[in-house]
C-alpha cells in the first residue's frame, strides 16, 4: 500500500475536521426536467395540468424539507489498488476498482451524509395511502432532486474551498454504487461518527430517511471531476445509470 | 342518456382520468359527472356491475394501456386514469365480495426483504388492480415466508416480486427459489430499476416487466 503524505494544517485550516454546513431553502433546487424524465417524459410530453402540478408540488415539498448537510475530513488514507480497496483510519473500505483508482492520487477524503429529512417522504407515502398516486409519485421524485441537490451543494462548497489553494476534489461515490457493496454503509457510518445527519442504517444497510445520500469525496492537488460517470463503470444494472 | 351512451361516458371518463365532478382533471370536462358519479347512476339505472366492469372500465384500460404501449401518454396519464378506474371500482366492492363480479384473478406483490422502497411497487399495484385484477399488497421489506404464506391464503395468486436496489437482487433470487421449491406451479413476475429481462431467466422466474403496464400484459396473458 502507498502511504500518502498531506498538508493536513492546511486542509483542516479550510475544511475543519468535521462540520455541518448550514444550508437553507434558497441553497436547494428541483429542476422540473428532472422530475419529468422521472416519470419517462420531455417537456414537450407535458400538459399544462402536470406542470402546474409538479410546481405546486415542489412547493409544497419546500416547505417540509429539512435539508442537513455533514461531513467528516480525513488524511489517513491508503489505497489499495492490487486489492481494490480504500483504507481509511483502520477501517477498510472495499470500495471496488472504480473509485480505489479514482482515490489513488488522493491526499486526502471527505466522508459526508446528506438527507432531506422526513418530510417529503411522510408526505409521499400518505398521498399514496390515499390514492394519489401520481402526486405522491411526483413528490418522492422531487424527495430524490432535493437530496441530490443537498449533496450537490456539499460537494460544490468543498470543491469551492479547496479551489483557493490549487485542490480539487473527485466526483462523488457512494457505497451501493460503481460496485460498492452498500454494506460498506456501516463501515461509513462507523467513521462519520456524530456527524450523520441523524441517519439511522437498516440491517440491510439501507438509510433511514430513505432520502439520503452518503459517500466519499478524494480531494488532491492532482484530482477533479469528471463528466463521466457511466462510461467507465461497468454496472448494467445501476439505477442511476440512464442519468447520466 | 340510455344504458349504451352512460358506459361510454364512463369509459371515456377512466380512460382520461376524470374521478369525480370536482376533479380538476381533465380541463376539457371540468364541472362535468367523473367515474364515481356515473358508476352510481349506472348501478341505480340497473346496468349490472359485471356490465359496468367489462363493458366499461377494463375496456377503457385496456386502451389506456394500448397508448402507453404505443407511447401517446405516460405514466402521468395512466395513474389519472386508474385513479379514475378505482373510483368506480368503490361502488362495484360490495359485488366483489359477494362473487357476482369475478375479477379478473389475484396478485400477491411486494418489496422483497431488505428494500423498503415502495414507490415502484405501489404505482404496479395500482394499475394492475385498475385492470380488474384483486392485489394482494404485502408492502416492503417482504422475506419469503410472508409471501408463502400469503400463498397459502391465496393458492391461485401470481406472486410479483420489486426490489430497487442491485444488492437485493440477490434476495429476490433466494424468494423466488423458495417459492418454487415449494409451488413450482406458481407464477411469479419481477420487476424493478436494476431487474432485466436476463436476470429473470437467470433466477427461474416467469414473467419480467419495466413498466405498471407490462405487469398487467404479462398477467393478462395468464388469463386469456
Amino acid at each position: 500500500m502507498d502511504n500518502i503524505k498531506t498538508d493536513t494544517v492546511l486542509l483542516t485550516n479550510l475544511l475543519g475536521r468535521s462540520k455541518e454546513l448550514q444550508l437553507s431553502n434558497d441553497d436547494l433546487k428541483v429542476p422540473v426536467e428532472n422530475i419529468l424524465k422521472g416519470m419517462g417524459m420531455e417537456r414537450s410530453d407535458a400538459d399544462e395540468y402536470l406542470l402546474s402540478l409538479i410546481d405546486e408540488l415542489i412547493v409544497t415539498c419546500f416547505k417540509l424539507v429539512g435539508p442537513r448537510a455533514s461531513y467528516v475530513l480525513s488524511e489517513q488514507v491508503q489505497v489499495d489498488l492490487s486489492a481494490n480497496k480504500v483504507m481509511i483510519e483502520d477501517t477498510e473500505l472495499l470500495t471496488g476498482k472504480i473509485v480505489s483508482s479514482f482515490m489513488k492520487k488522493c491526499v486526502a477524503v471527505v466522508l459526508f451524509s446528506v438527507t432531506c429529512g422526513n418530510g417529503v417522504e411522510g408526505l409521499s407515502k400518505r398521498l399514496m395511502k390515499n390514492g394519489h398516486a401520481l402526486e405522491g409519485f411526483i413528490v418522492d421524485l422531487i424527495g430524490s432532486e432535493l437530496t441530490e441537490s443537498i449533496a450537490g451543494y456539499l460537494h460544490n462548497d468543498i470543491e469551492g474551498k479547496l479551489e483557493t489553494v490549487g485542490y480539487g476534489v473527485t466526483n462523488r461515490f457512494s457505497p451501493g454504487y460503481c460496485n460498492w457493496p452498500v454494506s460498506d454503509q456501516q463501515k461509513l457510518f462507523s467513521l462519520l461518527k456524530e456527524n450523520n445527519c441523524g441517519i439511522k442504517l437498516t440491517p440491510s444497510s439501507l438509510m433511514l430517511p430513505i432520502k439520503s445520500v452518503s459517500g466519499i469525496l478524494g480531494i488532491g492537488p492532482s484530482v477533479k471531476r469528471v463528466a463521466y460517470k457511466c462510461r467507465i463503470c461497468n454496472d448494467e444494472k445501476c439505477i442511476m445509470r440512464e442519468k447520466e | 342518456m340510455n344504458s349504451e351512451e352512460l358506459l361510454a361516458k364512463l369509459a371515456e371518463c377512466v380512460e382520461f382520468g376524470k374521478v369525480n365532478k370536482n376533479a380538476p382533471f381533465p380541463p376539457a370536462m371540468k364541472g362535468m359527472d367523473g367515474a364515481d358519479e356515473l358508476t352510481k347512476q349506472a348501478l341505480d339505472m340497473g346496468i349490472s356491475p359485471d356490465e359496468i366492469l367489462n363493458g366499461a372500465l377494463i375496456k377503457a384500460m385496456d386502451r389506456v394501456g394500448e397508448k402507453f404501449n404505443q407511447k401517446k401518454i405516460f405514466v402521468p396519464q395512466m395513474l389519472i386514469a386508474a385513479k379514475a378506474m378505482n373510483a368506480a371500482m368503490e361502488h362495484l366492492k360490495p359485488f366483489f365480495k359477494s362473487g357476482e363480479v369475478k375479477r379478473k384473478g389475484k396478485f400477491i406483490i411486494g418489496t422483497v426483504a431488505g428494500d423498503l422502497h415502495d414507490i415502484g411497487k405501489n404505482l404496479v399495484a395500482m394499475i394492475v388492480e385498475g385492470a380488474g385484477w384483486e392485489v394482494i399488497d404485502l408492502g416492503v421489506d417482504v422475506n419469503a415466508a410472508k409471501f408463502l404464506q400469503s400463498l397459502s391464503e391465496n393458492p391461485d395468486a401470481v406472486v410479483g416480486l420489486s426490489a430497487l436496489l442491485t444488492t437485493t437482487m440477490g434476495n429476490m433470487q433466494n424468494i423466488v427459489a423458495e417459492i418454487k421449491q415449494k409451488h413450482p406451479e406458481v407464477k411469479l413476475l419481477i420487476g424493478g430499476a436494476p431487474v432485466t429481462e436476463q436476470f429473470k431467466v437467470e433466477i427461474g422466474a416467469d414473467g419480467y416487466s419495466s413498466n405498471p403496464q407490462g405487469a398487467v400484459t404479462y398477467l393478462n396473458s395468464l388469463v386469456a
